[in-house]
């Protein structure tokens, strides 16, 4: 199924991955292994440093302490570009798109840093064939074709959340990171962004942020607990939803409905 | 078709450009040299602050290094080198090119007012570093050369030098406006909009940054050259932040987000101090106020304005845009009326000339004479008339804006916006 080569057998490995903002410790002795080609999703309270997490396995943050290592090898210290390089691209928890540029042209971005022709200045791009028809065949997955030409600040809310997770794929990248992709999301929204991640993550390796058990449930071969910088538990959703401990800590009522 | 229209629209400022100045005189054949060196100017700035965001406020520093290497390549030709004097503003490309990836290197390491300031520190460095370089930068006086003829051509007139500038600088656009077609350009944008994602989507975006800043500086070091050419001197002068200024100032007043936005701008400045210069000593102040008030009323610019009419030439109501417009224009007129002669009269009545005649009236308030007419100081008509003009012009301004902005807005948004891209309105064409 996936591609993946690394002797471990993780696509994404953390070991005693601690953060500090100054004083304050937001991430207190992190471990976590991804395997390749699986669903993983992150839970836990607001504040709980999740999307600090995302931030320290992307790059955009270094860490205080620890390593992770990407397909085996350690990411620890690279900047964010040379990460995405390496294979792994990340999704924001608060819409991060280029507003003024058109839908199109905010996937082509990602398809052009693929083929290596970043600083590209001898040939219109509007003549590169294989990245417009890239740009337009994740277009397609994304269920935007309609908004190609529109600027993407003036797409709704949810059409910005699929514009986001496919500006994610454009890079080629076989490890994926979504920090709450369906957050504000109504519940049809949620059902369709949830068919949209199945088919575009196929093959790849899925580590997401979600608030909504339902969607862990549908979607996500294992989960894990984060509360306050400590994973408290990691398992299959239905292991985790069982979980005294993780009930007590974190779920509380959100189980019994 | 916009941008069949646009073509021919080209072609024919070329052709004006091309077919017009021999019948000129020296005044506006000079004045035309400007205004193609300002164009190109605001064109390589708006490169770095209009399309990639990064305002910098110490352009002067790149202009002047390209006039200063070309001046020295002019030395050299008159020692004897065997250089093409029409290709002489490849020195001044080659030290905007150099000292620009070294400023950006540094000053691309951050963003927003700390870039800015950075940019500045640059140019006010070479400002006051370049008068004790004796040898490089002639001290005080700078240096001077003159233009060699070459293959039979003399380039002694004024209308050679002008048909050298025009040539650069047409060429300098078609590669800066080419330049927005490729993946670089579009890259541009993107972190003008977002240089965060940008980081997270494989890009390193200091680098892309600092040759962003380069090519800026490239083409600002061709518009230096052009002006050593056309001056046959430089001094140190040229690094002062009145250049730096000036260039932020046309290439707002004409619009940083169009791409022919900044010659609009520079066109409009360099011609209103052409003819402005002569009639009042307040036309710095002018130009002053003409900036505020478009980065007040018209933030997209002179340029913005233009493009905004023309995107809705054949949609707009403009029987019912008429009058509102008509209207609009008298109150224009009439609040600048009364500001041009206020400002005239401040002008003289606290004028070196007046104190003296002051002092000799011995306690009385002499009359004085502007636009041809005579006037007191101490008549309430001389002050009442002004203000009850340019009340009734902002009143009438005022009143007339809501109308207006009212029947734009019920004729809706333009179908593109400037930033769109430009292959990917055909896109919607070609996916159906
Ligand atoms: N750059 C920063 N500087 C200082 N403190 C930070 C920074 N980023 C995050 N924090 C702190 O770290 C903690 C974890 O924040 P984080 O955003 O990772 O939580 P989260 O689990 O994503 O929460 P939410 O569910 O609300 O998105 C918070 O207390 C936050 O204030
Ligand atoms: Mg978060």
């Amino acid at each position: 199924m996936s591609t993946l080569h690394s002797q471990t057998g993780f696509a994404l490995q953390l070991t005693d991955v601690t953060k500090s903002f100054g004083e304050i410790s937001v991430m207190k002795g992190v471990n976590l292994a991804i395997k390749a080609g699986e669903r993983h999703a992150v839970i836990g309270p607001n504040g709980a440093g999740k999307s600090t997490l995302f931030n320290l396995i992307s790059g955009m943050f270094p860490v205080t302490s620890g390593d992770i290592a990407l397909n085996g090898r350690s990411i620890v210290g690279l900047p964010p570009y040379q990460i995405n390089r390496s294979g792994l691209a990340r999704s924001f928890q608060i819409t991060n798109i280029f507003p003024r540029l058109s839908v199109f042209e905010n996937l082509r971005i990602g398809v052009l840093a693929r083929h290596n022709v970043r600083f590209g200045l001898f040939q219109p791009v509007s003549r590169m064939r294989r990245i417009n028809d890239e740009a337009r065949a994740i277009l397609a997955e994304v269920g935007l074709d309609a908004r190609a030409a529109d600027m993407a600040g003036d797409l709704t809310y949810s059409e910005q959340r699929a514009l986001e997770i496919g500006m994610t794929l454009t890079t080629g990248a076989d490890v994926i990171l979504l920090d709450e992709p369906t957050a504000g999301m109504s519940r049809e929204e949620t059902a369709q962004a949830v068919e949209l991640i199945r088919s575009v993550t196929e093959g790849k390796t899925l580590l997401m942020v979600e608030h909504d058990m339902s969607v862990v449930f549908s979607l996500c071969d294992r989960v894990s607990v984060l509360v306050y910088g400590n994973i408290l538990a990691t398992d299959t959703p239905k292991a985790i939803s069982e979980n005294r401990e993780v009930q007590e800590a974190y779920l509380g009522e959100e189980t019994a409905s | 078709m916009a941008s069949m229209r646009n073509l021919i629209l080209m072609a024919a400022v070329l052709a004006v450009l091309l077919i017009v100045p021999p019948f000129l005189g020296l005044g506006w054949q000079n004045a035309l040299v400007n205004i193609l060196i300002a164009s190109l100017f605001a064109l390589a700035f708006n490169l770095l602050s209009g399309q990639a965001g990064l305002l910098s406020f110490g352009h002067a520093a790149y202009f002047g290094m390209g006039a200063f290497a070309t001046l020295h390549l002019m030395l050299a030709v008159e020692d004897g080198l065997g250089f093409p004097t029409p290709l002489l503003p490849l020195a001044g490309a080659l030290a905007g090119l150099v000292v620009g990836l070294v400023a950006g290197y540094f000053s691309t390491m951050r963003s927003g007012v700390y870039f800015a300031l950075v940019t500045l520190a640059f140019a006010e460095l070479f400002h006051s570093l370049t008068p004790h370089l004796q040898g490089l930068f002639g001290g005080e006086s700078g240096i001077s050369s003159m233009r060699m003829p070459w293959q039979g051509i003399i380039f002694g007139s004024v209308l050679e030098v002008y048909y050298l500038t025009l040539g650069w600088v047409m060429l300098s656009i078609l590669v800066l406006w080419a330049y927005t077609r490729t993946p670089f350009g579009r890259l541009t944008l993107a972190i003008r909009d977002n240089e965060q994602r940008v980081r997270f989507l494989g890009y390193n975006a200091h680098t892309a940054k600092m040759v962003i800043f380069a090519i800026s500086a490239m083409f600002t070091g061709v518009a230096g050259a052009l002006q050593a050419i056309s001056n046959e001197t430089a001094n140190y002068a040229l690094f002062g932040s009145q250049i730096s200024a000036q260039v932020v100032l046309q290439t707002f007043v004409g619009g940083a987000t169009i791409f022919f936005g900044p010659v609009v701008g520079a066109v409009s400045f360099t011609l209103f101090a052409y003819l402005v210069s002569d009639l009042t000593r307040s036309w710095l102040f002018y130009q002053g106020l003409i900036f505020v008030l478009v980065m007040l009323y018209a933030p997209a610019g002179i340029g913005g304005v233009v493009q905004h009419h023309m995107r809705s030439l054949r949609r707009a109501d403009w029987t019912g845009l008429a009058k509102p417009y008509a209207l609009a224009a008298l109150g224009a007129l009439l609040v600048g009326s009364a500001v041009i002669y206020l400002t005239e009269t401040v002008a003289v009545l606290f004028g070196e000339e007046y104190s003296v005649n002051l002092r000799n009236a011995a306690g009385a308030y002499p009359g004085y004479h502007l636009f041809g007419l005579s006037w007191s100081p101490v008549s309430p008509l001389t002050w009442l008339v002004p203000l009850v003009l340019a009340g009734v012009g902002a009143v009438l301004l005022f009143k007339v804006r809501g109308t207006i902005a009212a029947k734009w807005e019920a004729m809706g948004r333009p179908e593109t916006e400037s930033t769109k891209a430009p292959d990917a309105a055909k896109l919607k064409g070609g996916a159906a």
